[in-house]
Formats: structure tokens, C-alpha cells, sequence
């Protein structure tokens, strides 16, 4: 006869009591590490999702999502010869918003009345009762080179300059909307998941040359005063070649309107050919930055994203200790519960190993039963988090074996108590 | 005739020193197969303590006790006491101490289950004692939802289960009416009498002393007169 299943069939409410408290007590601790695990993937998303080898910026900068970088646009052509080089894709990438009607959920008013109320003193009351501006970042490319949105979830892609948006599904724009960035109104087509830059605004693409317009063009009172001065010149000379001096004032003037300019160039690399050896190739023929894919990734999760990371892998720590304890404490004092019924049968003459399986099969069980629980319960929470929580089986699995070893531990401390303890003190004999 | 019990100078003391409490004082004690024995005495003067050394729950601090021909703890190499206490003993507590989990069919199942005895066997036996204590219509309730002589009566067929050489019973028909103190009493009787176990019974209760073959008397920790019959002594102050 099972006699654990028969004393859980008996006791079931603080058994599951016992498994709902160490399963909260876990979806808590798989949920920092899925936080942990978003910042990193958040950090690294847009650089592994373009598929680019290398990253080829401005001298001296860290890389188009980490600090401002201007380069011709033209590069790319002579990028492309280098040998080694499949692919090399200009690309425009800066920051936008769009302000539009706060349509906060429930839950976000809360998240941020709570944020707020511990911090008053720090943040002005009504500072961002309801954020109305929405920033990401837009990302233009030539279609048909890398750059663009990875996989959709929704819509199709884009295919031509047609004042199309592909977007991120944290940007909350639907298939089908328009939206009004700079000058011009964008039909979202498309959108993507899980593309955000690594501050983990959501990522809006659109064709290079519309990003181009839309994060170069100038102010039209600095156009205006641009041109102008652009002019300036040619109609002080005007008398010496009149016939030429209307047209190239006006060619002068066009330029002033010139967006030719690329934050970066995505460079995609020939199977077997060194990204360090290409990269310094090209840095030593042009005077670029070049960036392989993970230095890329490691300057916005370590240079970026570091502080963040590490304290929240210390808040980690923190929470896997006080969980694994009171964990233990958890099983300890469900065993020692059962002092009478173990010296009861001790003194019908249960072997001790009879007694020990009975209490490690409980224990044991609640520790399992918690980590399964733990786990549902924060894949359940995970979509309610405001930025990209992942927590994996792998995760679960790592818990399985912790609860095993700690329930295992805890409640053998116990049954060895409660051996000691003395018959009559339990039977009120 | 082989003794089912036998304990020469059995002492046990608590504590060191001078705060030493000497509990039992050099207990002399046998009992034959078949004999059923009463242990009398006033309250603190040691009845439970010498059960408890009796079924191998104590360790005595001197003394030599055998039980079914076996040395406990002189021998140069001491019996498996668990194996022993489930085999050759069974025990009735003040309180029937049921596993609260188990219904009461499973009480009884368990000490078989406990020394392999499983399946048909073992259904057969339970329901039998059951029967036999009159509780078997309250077979599959759960300790809690028996009344005290109903449990107590689970308790005893319980005790009866392996067939054991000896059963200690401490006040065992303390919480039945006479009616049924007396029944269990005979049962006790019946059951030294056709297995030959040994059965001895710490009792308050003196209308029960005509049923015994034996009154041992404790006080202070030691046996005053022992070998007294029944018929000769009941001291009535004694055994309020
Ligand atoms: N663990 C112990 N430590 C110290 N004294 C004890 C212990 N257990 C019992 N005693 C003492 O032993 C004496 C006898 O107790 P007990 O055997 O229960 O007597 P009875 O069952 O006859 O009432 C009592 O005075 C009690 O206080
Ligand atoms: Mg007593």
C-alpha cells in the first residue's frame, strides 16, 4: 500500500497549498531569468535577425543602434567588391515617434501608478499619466537586400517605395492604418515580432529611401534658409555668365534637399570567408568602422545593457537564496507535521526505509509538482509583461532537478528529527 | 513451558546527575505463552514506561530482557528491533493512535502489509478481525469519523493482525463501557488462551481483574508483591 498517496489523498489541502506556495515561489524565480533572458535577446534581436556578418559604420563609432554614424550612401557599391563580400546593404536607421491617443489598458495604468508611488519624490506627479508619444526606431532598406523585417506574423511585405510601413507588433499599429511620420502618411502592410532595438523601442521599417526622407530631410525653414544660401553664390556672379547661372543656381539648391546619406552598411559575407578578415580589409580601404555581428551584439548588451543586466542577475541571487530556502522550510515543517504518524509507524515496526520512501515521495512530489506549476504559471504571465519575457523548457527543467535535490535534502533533515523524537511525547501515553 | 517474556532487573533512568530520576527500579517479570497479565498501579509508578521497555520502544538503562528466546540487549550483536517489534509484538496504546490517513480496513492492513503479507491473504485476515471486534460495517471510515470505542477496537485488531507472540496494552478498555470492556477482555482472554500470546495489560480498571490470570503491582518503579493471583489481592485503594 502507497502510503504517501494515501496521506496526500487524506491531507490534499495543505499538500496543495504546499505545491501552490513553492510554485509561486518559482514562476517568481523563472520569470527573472525570462527577464534576463529578454534584455539579452532584445539586445541582440535586430543584429541576429538581419543576418549581417558584418556592420560597417562611420570611424570611430560603436555600431548604427549604439551611437550616430553618417556615411555615404554610395559605399556599399565599392563594399561590394571586396572579395568575400556576398551582399553589403545600406541601410537608414534612427529614432521616430508618433504621437497618438493614449489608449493605456487597465493593466499599464497600473503597472505605472505602481511604478510611480514608491518614487513620487523622483518622478513629477502626472509626468506620464498616459504616454501619448510612442517612440521606435525606422529602419530603411532596399528591398530585396538584407535589412529588412525577418519573418511577418501579419500582412506581407514591402516591395517599392510606396509610403509602406512593415512594423513591430509592440508598436500596437494595425494592418491597414496610417500613420503620419514626418511629412508624409505610411500604410502599415506588414508586421513583425520580437524586432526592437536593444532599448527595446519596437522597430518600424520602411524603404531606404522614404527612411531618408523621413530622418534627413531638413526642417523646411532650414530648407528654405539652405537654399538660399545654396543660391547665394550664383546670383552674385550672375553678371559674368548669366545664361548659366539660373540652372546651377537651381542645381545648387536641389542639393540642399540631398538625403544621400546611410547610418550603416549591412555586409553579408561569401560561406568560409573571415568576418575578422574581411572587416579589417574594408576598414583599411575606406575609412570605416567595421563591426563583426557579435562584437556588434556585445557593444549593446555589455556596452549598452550592462548595468541593467547585471543588477537584475543579482536580484537573481537574490530571489533563488530566499526561494530555496523557504522552499526548504516549505517541506521541512510539511514533514515535521507527520512526527505522529512516522512514531506511530516506527512502533508498529515499519522498516526506516519504509518511512523515508513514503516522505521523499511527498516531498519530492510537491517539489515537482511545484516547478510544473511554477512553470505553467509564468508562461501564463509572460504576455502581460511590457517587454519580452522569456523563460524556456530548459528553465523548467533546471527547476525540476533544483526541487528535487532541495525537497529531497529538507525533508530527510526532517524524518531524521523526527526519528529522535520520543515516542511517548507524540502518542499521550 | 519457553517464556514468551522474560525481564530480570529491568531499570530505566531519566536524566544524569542529580537530576537522575530512576522510573523503573530492577523490574522482575515473566509471562508465559498464554498468560494474560494485568499491570496495576498508581499514576507516575512506571505502567507505561515498562511497556514501552517491554515492546523495545525504550531502551532500558540495565537490565536483561528476552523475548521468544532472544537476548534483546545482551547478545553480542542486537536484533533488528523494528523486524522484531512487527513480527512478535503487538501493541494497544491508551489512544488508539490509528494512522489518521488510512480508513480503518487500511489500519488493520497495514502491520500485514508491513511483514509482506498481501493480496487475498491478507483482505481475508482484516475483514476477519474486523468481524471479530465487531467494526466490520465501520471498515472503510477514516479514524476521524469513529467513535472512541470504535477505534479503539480497530486499534486492537490492528495489534492482532501478524499473530504476535506478545501484545502490550496500556488501558486498552479504558475508554469502552463495561459491556464492551468486558468483551475485549474476554477476546484478549480467548486470544491468549487459543494462539498463546502473552498478553500484558496496564489497567485502571478493577472489573476486570477476574479475567486475568496475573496481577503485577508497580510502585515507584518496582513490582510489590508479584506473582499475587487475581483472586487473592485487589488492593481497591489502588486502583481508583
Ligand atoms: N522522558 C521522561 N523523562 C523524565 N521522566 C519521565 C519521562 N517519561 C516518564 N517520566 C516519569 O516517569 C514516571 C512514570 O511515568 P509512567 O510510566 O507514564 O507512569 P504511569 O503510566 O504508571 O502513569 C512519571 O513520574 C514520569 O514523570
Ligand atoms: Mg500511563
Amino acid at each position: 500500500m502507497n502510503l504517501a498517496f494515501k496521506d496526500i489523498r487524506y491531507h490534499r489541502f495543505k499538500f496543495f497549498s504546499s505545491v501552490l506556495g513553492v510554485g509561486l515561489l518559482l514562476m517568481v524565480v523563472l520569470a527573472i531569468g525570462g527577464i534576463i533572458r529578454g534584455v539579452i535577446y532584445d539586445s541582440a534581436t535586430i543584429v541576429t535577425e538581419t543576418g549581417a556578418d558584418l556592420w560597417v559604420v562611420e570611424r570611430d563609432t560603436l555600431g548604427p543602434f549604439v551611437e550616430t554614424s553618417r556615411i555615404p550612401e554610395d559605399y556599399y557599391h565599392a563594399i561590394e567588391v571586396v572579395p568575400g563580400v556576398a551582399e553589403a546593404s545600406p541601410l537608414a536607421i534612427g529614432w521616430e515617434h508618433v504621437v497618438r491617443p493614449p489608449r493605456p489598458t487597465p493593466l499599464a495604468k497600473f503597472m505605472y501608478k505602481n511604478a510611480v508611488a514608491g518614487t513620487q519624490t523622483m518622478v513629477e506627479p502626472g509626468w506620464m499619466d498616459v504616454p501619448a508619444e510612442e517612440r521606435f526606431v525606422v529602419i530603411g532598406y532596399k528591398p530585396g537586400r538584407i535589412g529588412g523585417p525577418p519573418a511577418l506574423v501579419a500582412g506581407r511585405g514591402i516591395e517599392a517605395d510606396d509610403y509602406e510601413l512593415v512594423a513591430d507588433v509592440k508598436t500596437g499599429f494595425q494592418v491597414g492604418e496610417r500613420v503620419r511620420i514626418g511629412y508624409h502618411d505610411y500604410t502599415v502592410v506588414g508586421l513583425t515580432k520580437n524586432m526592437v532595438g536593444f532599448t527595446a523601442d519596437p522597430v518600424v521599417y520602411t524603404t531606404l529611401k522614404e527612411a531618408q526622407q523621413i530622418l534627413f530631410r531638413p526642417d523646411p525653414d532650414l530648407l528654405r534658409d539652405r537654399r538660399r544660401r545654396f543660391r547665394e553664390p550664383f546670383e552674385t556672379e550672375a553678371a559674368l555668365a548669366p545664361r548659366l547661372a539660373e540652372p546651377l543656381a537651381r542645381r545648387a539648391a536641389d542639393l540642399a534637399e540631398d538625403t544621400h546619406v546611410v547610418n550603416a552598411i549591412a555586409v553579408r559575407l561569401e560561406p568560409g570567408a573571415s568576418p575578422e578578415a574581411v572587416a579589417k580589409e574594408i576598414a583599411r580601404w575606406q575609412r570605416l568602422e567595421v563591426h563583426t555581428a557579435p562584437r556588434q551584439v556585445n557593444l549593446q548588451l555589455m556596452g549598452s545593457n550592462r548595468l541593467l543586466i547585471l543588477q537584475l542577475s543579482l536580484f537573481r541571487v537574490i530571489l533563488v537564496l530566499i526561494a530555496g530556502i523557504i522552499i526548504g522550510l516549505i517541506i521541512y515543517t510539511f514533514t515535521l507535521d507527520k512526527v505522529k504518524e512516522m512514531a506511530v509507524l516506527k512502533l508498529l515496526g515499519a522498516p526506516g526505509r519504509r518511512i523515508y520512501v513514503m516522505i521523499l515521495q511527498q516531498a519530492v512530489l510537491i517539489g515537482v509538482l511545484g516547478a510544473i506549476l511554477g512553470g505553467a504559471l509564468e508562461f501564463a504571465v509572460e504576455p502581460f509583461f511590457p517587454r519580452r519575457v522569456e523563460a524556456t523548457y530548459g528553465d523548467v527543467g533546471q527547476m525540476l532537478v533544483a526541487m528535487t535535490v532541495i525537497a529531497a535534502l529538507s525533508s530527510l533533515l526532517a524524518v531524521r528529527r523526527a526519528m529522535t523524537v520520543d515516542a511517548r511525547s507524540v502518542l499521550g501515553s | 513451558m519457553e517464556y514468551a517474556v522474560e525481564a530480570e532487573g529491568l531499570t530505566k533512568a531519566y536524566g544524569e546527575g542529580r537530576a537522575r530520576v530512576e522510573v523503573l527500579k530492577g523490574v522482575d517479570l515473566s509471562a508465559r505463552r498464554g498468560d494474560l497479565i494485568a499491570i496495576m498501579g498508581p499514576s507516575g509508578s512506571g505502567k507505561t514506561t515498562l511497556l514501552h521497555v517491554l515492546g523495545l520502544v525504550t531502551e532500558p538503562t540495565a537490565g536483561r530482557l528476552i523475548l521468544g528466546g532472544q537476548d534483546i540487549y545482551g547478545g553480542r550483536w542486537r536484533p533488528d528491533l523494528q523486524r522484531f517489534r512487527r513480527e512478535k509484538i503487538g501493541f494497544i496504546f491508551q489512544f488508539a493512535n490509528l494512522i489518521p490517513f488510512l480508513t480503518a480496513r487500511e489500519n488493520v492492513l497495514l502491520p500485514l502489509d508491513l511483514t509482506g503479507v498481501r493480496g487475498r491473504a491478507a483482505r481475508e485476515r482484516a475483514a476477519e478481525l474486523l468481524d471479530y471486534l465487531d467494526v466490520a460495517d465501520r471498515a472503510d471510515l477514516l479514524p476521524e469519523k469513529l467513535s472512541g470505542g470504535e477505534r479503539q477496537r480497530v486499534a486492537i485488531a490492528r495489534a492482532l493482525a501478524n499473530d504476535p507472540a506478545v501484545i502490550l496494552a496500556d488501558e486498552p478498555t479504558a475508554s469502552l463501557d463495561t459491556e464492551r470492556g468486558l468483551s475485549v477482555m474476554r477476546l484478549l482472554r480467548r486470544l491468549s488462551a487459543e494462539h498463546g500470546t502473552a498478553v500484558l495489560m496496564v489497567t485502571h480498571d478493577t472489573r476486570m481483574i477476574g479475567e486475568v490470570d496475573r496481577v503485577i503491582h508497580l510502585l515507584d518503579g518496582a513490582v510489590r508483591d508479584p506473582g499475587t493471583t487475581a483472586g487473592q489481592s485487589i488492593p481497591g485503594g489502588f486502583c481508583s
